[in-house]
C-alpha cells in the first residue's frame, strides 16, 4: 500500500510527551491502536476530526503535527 | 498478528463463508439440476444458512470476549473500499449470468440445447452474490494487512 501525501510528526511528539504509547494516544483520540499505527506510517490519512483530536492531545496546532506533501499521484 | 476486532471479524467471516460455500454450491447445483428437487435445494440451503449463522455467532462471541468491537473511521473507510470491490464483482457476475442465459436461449432457438432451469438460475444468482461477498471480505483483509 502506497504512502499517503500527508506527513506527520506523531512519533516525535509521542516521544516528547513522555513516550506516550500508541495505545494511550488511540484511546485519547477514540480510534484503535492499529489506526494510529497506520497514520504514523503514513499509510492512512486521518479524517480532519481525528487530525484535530491528535493535535489537541499534544497541545499543538494542526500544522505542527501534519503537513501535506504534494506528489505525482 | 495484531488485529482489531473488525479485522478478526472479516477473517472469520471469510473463512466461514468460504468453507460453507465450498460444500453448499456443488450440492445446490446438483439438487437444482435434478428436476423436481426443490425440496432438496431448500433443505440444503436452510442447513447451510443455519451452519453459517452458528459458526459466525460462536466465532464473534469468542473474539468479542477478548475485547474491542467498536468501528473507528479506518474500519469504515476500509469497508467502503471493500464494498466498491464487491459491487464491481457483483456487476460483472450478474452481467455474465444474464449474457449466458440470453445466449443459451438464442442458441436454443436455432438448435436444441439444454437450457437452465429456474432453480439453476437461482443458485447461480446466489453464487454470484456469495462471490461478491467473499470479494468484499477478502478485500477488507487485504486492506487491513496492507495497513490502509
Amino acid at each position: 500500500m502506497a504512502k499517503t501525501h500527508v506527513r506527520n510528526n506523531i512519533r516525535t511528539l509521542r516521544f516528547q510527551h513522555g513516550e506516550m504509547t500508541q495505545q494511550a494516544l488511540a484511546e485519547k483520540v477514540g480510534v484503535t491502536r492499529q489506526t494510529i499505527v497506520a497514520i504514523e506510517k503514513e499509510k492512512y490519512s486521518p479524517s480532519l476530526e481525528a487530525a484535530f483530536k491528535i493535535a489537541a492531545v499534544f497541545g499543538e496546532p494542526l500544522d505542527a503535527v501534519f503537513s501535506y506533501e504534494p506528489g505525482s499521484r | 498478528m495484531n488485529m482489531t476486532f473488525q479485522e478478526k471479524s472479516a477473517w472469520g467471516s471469510l473463512l466461514a463463508l468460504g468453507l460453507v460455500s465450498y460444500w453448499y454450491f456443488p450440492a445446490a447445483f446438483a439438487a437444482a439440476g435434478n428436476n423436481g428437487a426443490a425440496a432438496d435445494l431448500i433443505a440444503i440451503s436452510i442447513g447451510c444458512v443455519v451452519a453459517l449463522v452458528i459458526i459466525e455467532i460462536v466465532y464473534h462471541v469468542i473474539i468479542a470476549s477478548r475485547g474491542g468491537g467498536a468501528k473507528d473511521e479506518r474500519d469504515v473507510f476500509i469497508n467502503i473500499k471493500a464494498e466498491r470491490v464487491a459491487g464491481f464483482v457483483l456487476g460483472i457476475g450478474l452481467f455474465t449470468l444474464v449474457g449466458r442465459i440470453i445466449a443459451i436461449e438464442a442458441i436454443e432457438a436455432i438448435t436444441p440445447v439444454e437450457t437452465m432451469g429456474a432453480l439453476t438460475i437461482a443458485v447461480w444468482i446466489l453464487f454470484v452474490l456469495t462471490v461478491a461477498e467473499i470479494s468484499k471480505l477478502a478485500s477488507q483483509v487485504w486492506y487491513y494487512r496492507a495497513g490502509a
